[in-house]
């Protein structure tokens, strides 16, 4: 029995204009994803696997082309609805945490939650929740420059699950980490797909990090080929 | 940590930005206070509706000059003036000081009654002010200042005069536009110079503002020809001939304060542009956990109006401390005796730098409002 998918994109095109010359990033993708499916976006340099996950995220639009999520037509929000929505039903990982320098983990982690109407204690252990999912809840009053590259992207996914989005997506998690904090986060990314629901798109360069999903897609020159 | 404390710890991230720019907005408020203050100081204070019913005729030659005091009898008949009082300009120290920042003038009481009519008396009386030869009249603010009250001594030694006055006070005045002066008995000085025969000014106070030129007419018609003739003016054009002394000062401190303005805007828009730039990056990361527009928009007009605002209160307290604690008095040698930082122009200077606070902020939100996320988050930092 084939499950709803959570994720629904139909003939999707992002052209870039660059002068008189049409650069194609995404040229006709259809990909269903199911929940807590792990699925890895894989494929070189260029050919459109970040445009893909932003696009699907709602942090970019589609020249042409369907995304919906959750039954959700993304490109039909404008500004403000889909900043609510990504707010209440994405998470992000990027490659470099991007994290907040000035504020602790907890605060950090804390962040997408002040959008919400939560109180202060109910906040608060939202974000030692998730905290102590990724490990980290005896570094919760640290800030990132005393963190370790592995223990900050690990913040990184406390700050994208703390909302409780069905997605979360991550754009070269492992990018920045040595094997082992590596192996540490693509666990964890691993566990929130299997064990707490969610549903993970991640890209990725390494076929071992690939090796940690359900599921992997191949992208060149802006087409899904496998 | 809530939305404020937030903006609050964001505002403060770099501590030698926030160091140049509070301590550049707070420079620039006190300049401005000052300069404010000065041109209140120096120019004349707001013109009373007693102010424009009063007239000075003075020595056409010069105002050093004394006039005759037989003019008194001439003046009295010129009809239009209620009431005239001779008004010499005593210039004596008071005590052992070296310089003195109020004036003491000789008048004579009975006249003088009907001349300054917007004053009232807050202590003592009048009667006895007219009663006591010694007597004198003094001005609230005066009072204050030298912790005195009725039937204390106030002692001035004479500078232009060849003569000491030794004065009790009968009376306090207070609600003229110049709360300061001491008024005394002109007989005092017709005994010191040879029986008197002479006066500094004249000062009447004419019925009603209309007739005002025709009486300054008149009187100076009086004595044209004479061996003095005299210069008549209204009280206020009399103070505005003084300013002119001082060159255009409202013309120059204007221009020295929107200079002032200017380099504070230019300082507290570059140091913004630059905050946000740095956090390009981090305000794209925002975007993307939900944050929109608007709440970006006031992160960094919070940011921009807290720090302008910080360096304001800062400015405008200090300057208004320092004047008040300063004794600038001795410092100009009597040329400057009051330097009241009044509300209204601390008010001025605040609004001034919520306003640059509040501008400066435009141009960096309006460029992270049109950021997309994705460039944004391509931004190295
Ligand atoms: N703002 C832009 N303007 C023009 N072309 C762009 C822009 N952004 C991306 N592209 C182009 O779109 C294509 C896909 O880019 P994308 O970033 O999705 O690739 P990618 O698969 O993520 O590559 P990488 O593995 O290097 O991150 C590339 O050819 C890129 O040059
Ligand atoms: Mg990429």
């Amino acid at each position: 029995m084939a499950a709803v998918p959570i994720v629904r994109v139909r003939d999707l095109f992002k052209i870039y204009r660059q002068g008189d010359l049409d650069v194609v990033a995404l040229n006709g993708v259809s990909i269903d994803i199911e929940p807590r499916e792990f699925v890895v976006l894989m494929g070189p340099s260029g050919s459109g696997k970040s445009t893909l996950l932003h696009i699907v995220a709602g942090i970019d639009r589609a020249t042409r082309g369907a995304v919906s999520v959750q039954g959700i037509d993304v490109a039909a929000l404008n500004e403000s609805q889909l900043a609510d929505w990504r707010n209440q039903n994405v998470g992000f990982v990027f490659q470099t945490f991007n994290l907040i320098p000035v504020l602790t983990a907890r605060e950090n982690v804390e962040l997408p939650l002040l959008l919400t109407r939560m109180r202060g204690d109910e906040r608060r252990r939202q974000v030692e929740t998730a905290l102590r999912l990724v490990g980290l809840d005896d570094r919760m009053h640290h800030r990132p420059d005393q963190l370790s590259g592995g223990q900050q992207q690990r913040v990184a996914i406390a700050r994208a699950l703390v909302t409780d989005p069905a997605l979360i997506v991550a754009d070269e998690p492992t990018g920045n980490l040595d094997a082992k904090s590596a192996a540490d986060v693509l666990s964890i990314l691993r566990i929130l797909a299997r064990d707490s629901g969610k549903t993970v798109i991640m890209v990725t360069h390494d076929p071992k990090a690939a090796a940690y999903g359900t599921r992997s897609l191949h992208l060149e020159k802006g087409e899904i080929v496998a | 940590m809530n939305l404020l404390g937030f903006i609050a710890r964001n505002a403060l991230r770099n501590r030698r930005r926030v160091l140049l720019t509070v301590s550049s907005v707070a420079v620039s408020c006190g300049v401005l206070v000052t300069l404010q203050t000065l041109q209140r100081e120096l120019t004349v204070p707001p013109e009373s509706e007693g102010a424009s019913l009063r007239v000075i005729a003075r020595n056409k030659v010069s105002i050093a000059q004394p006039l005759p005091a037989r003019q008194l009898a001439v003046i009295e008949r010129i009809p239009g003036i209620v009431a005239v009082s001779p008004f010499t300009f005593f210039g004596g120290l008071y005590a052992d000081e070296k310089a003195t920042g109020f004036a003491q003038f000789g008048i004579d009481p009975e006249r003088f009654r009907g001349i300054m009519v917007e004053g009232r008396i807050v202590a003592g009386d009048y009667e006895g002010f007219v009663a006591d030869r010694n007597g004198c009249m003094v001005g609230s603010d005066t009072v204050e200042r030298y912790k005195l009250k009725v039937g204390d001594h106030m002692r001035f030694t004479g500078t232009f005069y060849p003569v000491d006055l030794d004065l009790r006070i009968s009376a306090v005045f207070k609600g003229t536009v110049d709360d300061r002066g001491v008024f005394f008995h002109h007989k005092l000085l017709d005994a010191a110079t040879d029986g008197g025969g002479t006066v500094g000014t004249w000062y009447m106070r004419v019925e009603s503002a209309g007739v005002a030129p025709r009486v300054i007419a008149a009187v100076d018609k009086a004595f044209e020809n004479s061996s003095a003739e005299v210069r008549t003016e209204t009280e206020r054009a009399f103070q505005m001939g003084f300013m002119s002394m001082l060159g255009d000062v409202k013309a120059l401190t204007l221009s020295v304060s929107s200079v002032v303005v200017f380099t504070l805007m230019l300082v507290t828009m570059s140091t913004m542009s630059m905050a946000i730039r740095e956090r390009f990056r981090e305000l794209a990361v925002l975007k993307a956990l939900g944050f929109r527009r608007r709440e970006l928009f006031s992160f960094i007009l919070a940011e921009s109006f807290g720090l302008s605002f910080a360096g304001a209160v800062l400015g405008i307290a200090g300057t208004w401390l320092f004047w008040s604690s300063i004794n600038l008095q001795k410092l100009t040698a009597g040329f400057l005796i009051y330097f009241e930082v009044t509300p209204r122009i601390m008010a001025m200077a605040g609004v001034v730098a919520a306003l640059l606070g509040i501008v400066s902020a435009i141009a960096p939100a309006v460029a992270v409002a049109r950021m997309s996320v994705v460039d944004g988050l391509k931004t190295i930092d």
